[in-house]
């Protein structure tokens, strides 16, 4: 549709310009007669001639491209001699070229070319077709229907992608602004590596060249686009990892889990209850993965537990593939008390096992951890909740003598891992970095953005012989780089914020001794002694890093500016969670929280939940009354006891699943409506502490 | 500008590394290194470059660079003469030329030149690209002049079925595509009944090929064009079904690129014209979670350029057309926020592979289809107007209609691809178009008026609005289909 001929500029010799289309429109009815003809004399060479004639001046003239076809068809069955077809076929293309000369982009002529190559009726001039090329993208390099051709041409002359590569190479130094020519770059070299030609055996070798050459170019002018996403495209090669990885998992190796059973009333029969527990199993991958299950997944142990382990990803979407997996053990009063047991987890090769793009899984993992169990009837449970848990912790600051405050293996999997061939990239990448600092154009936001992604990648790729102090050095730097980028390009503000947190939540979690700063053993009254992170007044607008979390159980993340809390639902062991005093709009924000079956104690206070009539995430989120009226059916008991459903269905959602014993929500908009009180004592049936209040 | 250029070139490190060593082919030719190292002792001025020539200290400006800094310029002159103008000024220069254009149409529609002889076998989409921006300015057309139009259409209507690019010549489907539309616009009993649809839906499976894909006519190429164009028409006139939905989407999910736009074919580069017929086809399928949305709204957000108007390609010139193709693309997005928020919760710190694996990944959208022969298609169009935005804007709407209403206006009527270039029909339609989408773009209520402040200029600029998966008038279309779906 783009790119038909325009009307000429100038208003040419009227009575020239009307005789001419006069002739088009006679030559045009003619070679339509003669398409239509039914008698032998449709294919002469005059009406052939003729159908030339047209298509010279107008080479839009399909039906004229498709008589052509079948004349040739036809007149080429009763020739034998080579010679005669080589030069009926050197007519057509004579043919195309003309019309190319008139239309550059005339769909129908550059088929017609494909078309009669298709043929193989005579040899390919390789020299005529590459130079015809030549000359059309001399005039337009960027004509797509030239670089289509072009591959077309590769592909059916069977010529190597690297004389192509060379190919583009002359077209870029012809003009490095010429993103066709980049692009075919990049389909080339992706080929090349994939089928491993000779001289593109080393990834490595082909990508630091490549990093080289279009760093030459961005050098030459940071403001020209081209070299920027060849750039983009090179670096999603370089950092992307091969094969999915378990970089964490709770418990981790040879952790030691002491873990009390509880008694649960069972809901059918009301008076009985059972002692047991469920103990949850977390494995992070370094990118979504599906197909774990039972026999992906070994799990060896003298517990009994229920035989059929179910394997869920923790994860919002439901695409299956997710980075973090759990599994809960479910322990019951048959097992004797005061015990210790150890669970074996192996995680073999498995092609079960697969990340988005289609890797195997590759890299066995083999871990143990202990569980104590504990028979306590008098401390556990519920008396842990006779007064509202204070997030006051400066007192509770305790170090905890004989237990390690925090599992010092916790980055073991990941360390041991990514070694092998994590070099190079992070040569190449540091050799990008050194290049980038010294970019001239201090206010460039591609030149500091992509600084900040070549340092990210760089602190990505965790190596144990690699210094912690440069990866820190790397977080600091992109830091700055993205408080520049905040203020030098507002409206872009929340990307660079939300980048901004991961690389904070990066740099205070990546060691152990910067991390232990955050990190503490809180002892509650009769609780056993509780993991502890704080993580306030850090500005940080979303979750990051969750794997290095897992084992966490209570969590302070008040004072932020967070806006979602996704990544949460891989803390499967928190209990206690302080989001107070941030940017949290709505309940649909929270649903990450909604697969945290442990978590019990939660502070919403001094958010903006309800402050927005129109909360922009319920769009997201469809509400169950707009479309589906058996969603509707579910909240028919709440409209019984007259809440309003249509205004809380969210609310109801969310409170529902959770099994909280104490939630602060002050200082929100929504607290302050009538009854809502009313509504969350209603939909979470074991809360005991409401705002400070005790609910009965 | 230039000094800066400069001064940030002269700047650049002399960093000297190891050459590519011996084995592969020389990826960085000596040429090469030469007209990318801007220093002076190693870039030899060559005699075909008068900037290197002139000023040695001066680096070379490559031909795109040039051409974008002249847009630049003559846009910025425009858009420096609005900003210091008084505020009535201002309001007139923000004026959509109404009558002008009106006149620039409806004469085009009555006599054309015989310039236009390079058109004759796309003598349907003249009719479109006149009667279609007429109806965007609600200007009805006289009853002759629409009867004429409908018999010269009625005469393009292949007997095998389709329309072709003017009486005698092949059935096809982008001139298909263009008289449907006119005809949809013209909107009476007589221009809907004129469509023989059994004889429209043979033509469609014969242009169909085994890929799934269509070409655009018998022995004709087959590209993203050629799909949009078929199933928009068989949407439209309600015989899209199974048969002819099959295989479309995978095809267009294969033309997405690392870009995230899409493109013509395979392995070729996104391309806004092609990027907008993916996206509104699968959307019309109902399989827009095929391709990767989120990648795909950031390429075509990027094209929106300093000059506020959108450019087709990466590193292209700003064009007036794509205020449709690429303005009218994002603007479907906006009501495809519940997908795009699934794709980037399970993309999380993992790029998503486009291509072969993007449809792997998502396939359960279309095999529940394949397995019910019940479904629907002319309600996927229906129900999409229906809905409201989910989210505002993710383009600057204001800036788009600043760049058609003082860039691409010709003050004699009619309105073009950038200042300097010539007004023509095709470049008024999709102008107009992208004008229509970019007004209507922040509105919440599927129902509702646009607010004053998202309309540029005087409320009156405001056109009618359009179904942007077909571009033709909403009223026009809601005729259609009710017309459609009696049948």
């Amino acid at each position: 549709m783009h790119g038909r001929p325009r009307r000429p500029a100038k208003p040419e010799d009227e009575e020239a310009a009307s005789a001419k289309a006069a002739k088009l429109r006679d030559l045009q009815a003619q070679v339509l007669h003669n398409h239509h003809a039914r008698t032998a004399c449709r294919y002469t060479k005059e009406a052939i001639g003729l159908s030339f004639k047209l298509l010279e001046i107008n080479p839009e003239a399909y039906t004229a491209w498709n008589y052509r076809k079948l004349a040739f068809q036809h007149n080429v069955k009763e020739l034998s001699d080579p010679e005669a077809i080589k030069s009926a076929v050197d007519d057509e293309l004579r043919v195309v070229e003309v019309a190319l000369r008139q239309n550059p982009k005339s769909y129908g002529a550059w088929y017609h070319r494909k078309w009669l190559l298709n043929q193989k009726l005579a040899p390919v001039d390789f020299k005529r077709e590459f130079g015809l090329l030549d000359k059309l993208l001399k005039v337009d390099a960027r004509n797509f229907h030239g670089w289509n051709y072009r591959r077309f041409l590769a592909r059916f002359m069977g010529v190597p992608d690297e004389e192509e590569l060379k190919y583009t190479m002359d077209k870029i130094s012809e003009n490095f602004s010429n993103y066709s020519a980049w692009h075919n770059r990049s389909i080339l070299l992706s080929n090349l590596l994939i089928q491993q030609s000779k001289g593109f055996e080393s990834k490595q070798k082909i990508f630091s060249e490549e990093f080289e050459l279009v760093t030459q170019a961005l050098f030459t002018d940071p403001s020209d686009q081209s070299g920027w996403f060849y750039h983009l495209w090179l670096l999603a090669q370089t950092s992307s990892p091969d094969n999915p990885q378990l970089i964490a998992s709770w418990p981790s190796n040879a952790a030691k889990l002491t873990s009390s059973l509880i008694k649960e009333k069972v809901e059918q029969h009301t008076l009985s209850s059972i002692w047991s527990r469920t103990v949850p199993i977390v494995l992070y991958f370094n990118e979504p993965v599906k197909g774990l299950n039972q026999s992906s997944v070994n799990l060896k142990s003298d517990l009994e537990f229920s035989k059929d382990i179910q394997w869920r990803p923790l994860t919002m979407a439901d695409s299956g593939y997710s980075n973090c997996w759990a599994a809960y053990l479910q322990i019951s009063n048959e097992c004797s008390s005061l015990q210790e047991y150890s669970v074996e987890v192996n995680i073999p090769c498995s092609d079960d096992i697969v990340s988005r793009s289609g890797s195997n899984y590759n890299s066995p993992v083999h871990f143990t951890f202990d569980i104590e169990l504990i028979s306590n009837d008098t401390a556990q449970g519920l008396d842990l909740f006779d007064k509202p848990v204070a997030w006051n912790c400066s007192e509770s600051f305790q170090s905890h003598g004989n237990r390690d405050p925090i599992p010092v293996d916790l980055l073991k999997i990941t360390s041991a891992l990514v070694e092998q061939d994590s070099n190079w990239h992070f040569e190449r990448l540091s050799e990008e970095i050194d290049l980038f600092r010294e970019l001239p154009d201090d206010n460039s936001k591609f030149g500091k953005l992509t600084l900040a992604r070549l340092l990210l990648a760089c602190a990505a790729i965790k190596s144990r012989g690699r210094s912690l102090i440069e990866r820190k050095g790397y977080c600091e730097e992109a830091l700055g780089l993205f408080t520049d980028l905040i203020h030098l390009d507002p409206s872009h503000k929340q990307y660079y914020e939300d980048e901004r947190s991961l690389v904070l939540m990066d740099k205070l979690t990546c060691d152990m001794e910067t991390f232990m700063n955050h990190c503490s053993v809180q002892v509650q009254p009769n609780s056993a002694p509780l993991n502890h992170v704080q993580l306030c007044r850090l500005s940080l607008t979303r979750i990051g890093f969750a794997e290095r979390l897992l084992w966490v159980q209570m969590l302070d993340l008040s004072h932020n500016s967070l806006r979602s809390v996704e990544g949460l639902e891989a803390l499967q062991h928190l209990m206690f969670l302080n989001i107070s005093n941030n940017q949290i709009s709505s309940f649909t924000a929270l649903e990450p929280l909604m697969k945290i079956i442990s978590l019990k104690v939660l502070d919403l206070s001094f958010n903006k939940i309800g402050a927005h009539s129109i909360d922009t995430t319920r769009y997201i989120c469809s509400s169950p009354f707009s479309h589906k009226i058996k969603a509707s059916e579910a909240f028919e008991e709440y409209q019984k006891v007259n809440i309003n459903v249509e205004e809380y269905w969210d609310a109801i959602r969310f409170f529902r699943s959770l099994k909280l014993a104490q939630l602060d929500i002050k200082g929100n908009e929504i607290a302050s409506k009538e009854n809502f009180r009313t509504l969350v004592v209603t939909l979470i049936p074991c809360l005991k502490w409401f705002d400070g209040e005790d609910v009965n | 500008m230039p000094q800066h250029r400069a001064r940030s070139r002269s700047r650049r490190p002399q960093h000297s590394r190891a050459q590519p060593s011996g084995g592969a082919p020389p990826l960085t030719p000596p040429q090469a290194a030469a007209s990318m190292d801007p220093s002076p002792q190693s870039a030899p001025p060559t005699g075909d470059d008068p900037a290197a020539a002139a000023d040695p200290e001066l680096p070379r400006l490559t031909v795109t660079q040039v051409e974008q800094m002249k847009v630049e310029a003559r846009v910025g002159d425009i858009y420096r003469a609005l900003f210091g103008a008084a505020p009535n000024t201002k309001s007139i220069m923000l004026e959509l030329w109404r009558d002008q254009h009106i006149e620039y149409l409806t004469r085009g529609l009555r006599h054309l030149g015989p310039a236009f002889h390079v058109l004759d076998a796309n003598r349907p989409w003249l009719c479109y690209w006149m009667v279609h921006p007429l109806a965007l300015l609600d200007e009805a057309l006289d009853d002759d002049l629409e009867n004429d139009i409908i018999d010269f259409l009625a005469r393009c209507q292949d007997k095998d079925g389709g329309y072709s690019g003017g009486p005698g010549q092949l059935p096809h489907l982008a001139t298909t595509y263009a008289a449907v539309n006119t005809l949809v616009t013209i909107g009476s009993e007589r221009a809907l009944s004129s469509i023989n649809r059994d004889n429209l839906y043979k033509f469609m499976l014969r242009m169909k090929d085994i890929s799934g894909a269509f070409r655009m006519h018998d022995g004709g190429e087959i590209d993203v064009r050629a799909s949009y164009t078929a199933i928009s028409v068989a949407s439209l006139v309600n015989i899209l079904d199974v048969e002819l939905a099959k295989g479309v989407g995978d095809y267009i999910a294969s033309c997405q690129t690392y870009e995230g736009g899409i493109a013509g074919e395979p392995y070729a580069e996104a391309h806004g014209g092609y990027m907008f017929c993916g996206l509104a086809a699968l959307i019309l399928l109902n399989e827009a979670e095929k391709v990767d949305l989120p990648s795909l709204i950031g390429w075509v957000a990027f094209r929106q350029g300093v000059e506020c108007g959108f450019q087709g390609r990466n590193n292209k010139l700003v064009d007036g057309c794509y205020s449709f193709w690429q303005g009218a693309a994002i603007a479907l997005t906006q009501k495809l926020i519940t997908i795009v928020d699934k794709q980037l919760k399970s993309s999380y710190f993992c790029k998503r592979p486009s291509g072969e694996d993007a449809c792997s990944t998502s396939s359960y959208g279309c095999t529940a289809k394949k397995f019910s022969s019940a479904v629907d298609y002319a309600k996927f169009g229906f129900d999409f107007i229906q809905q409201s935005n989910q989210i505002g804007p993710l383009f600057h709407n204001i800036a788009l209609q600043q760049y058609i209403l003082l860039c691409s206006q010709v003050l004699e009527g009619g309105l073009r691809d950038k200042p300097g270039k010539n007004r023509d029909h095709y470049h008024s339609c999709y102008c107009l178009s992208g004008l229509s989408v970019s007004q209507y773009s922040a509105m919440t209520d599927a129902d509702s008026c646009p607010l004053p402040q998202h309309v540029l200029g005087p409320y009156s600029n405001l056109l009618e609005p359009i179904h942007p998966l077909y571009n033709v008038v909403l009223d026009k279309y809601h005729t259609a289909y009710e017309f459609f779906s009696k049948e």
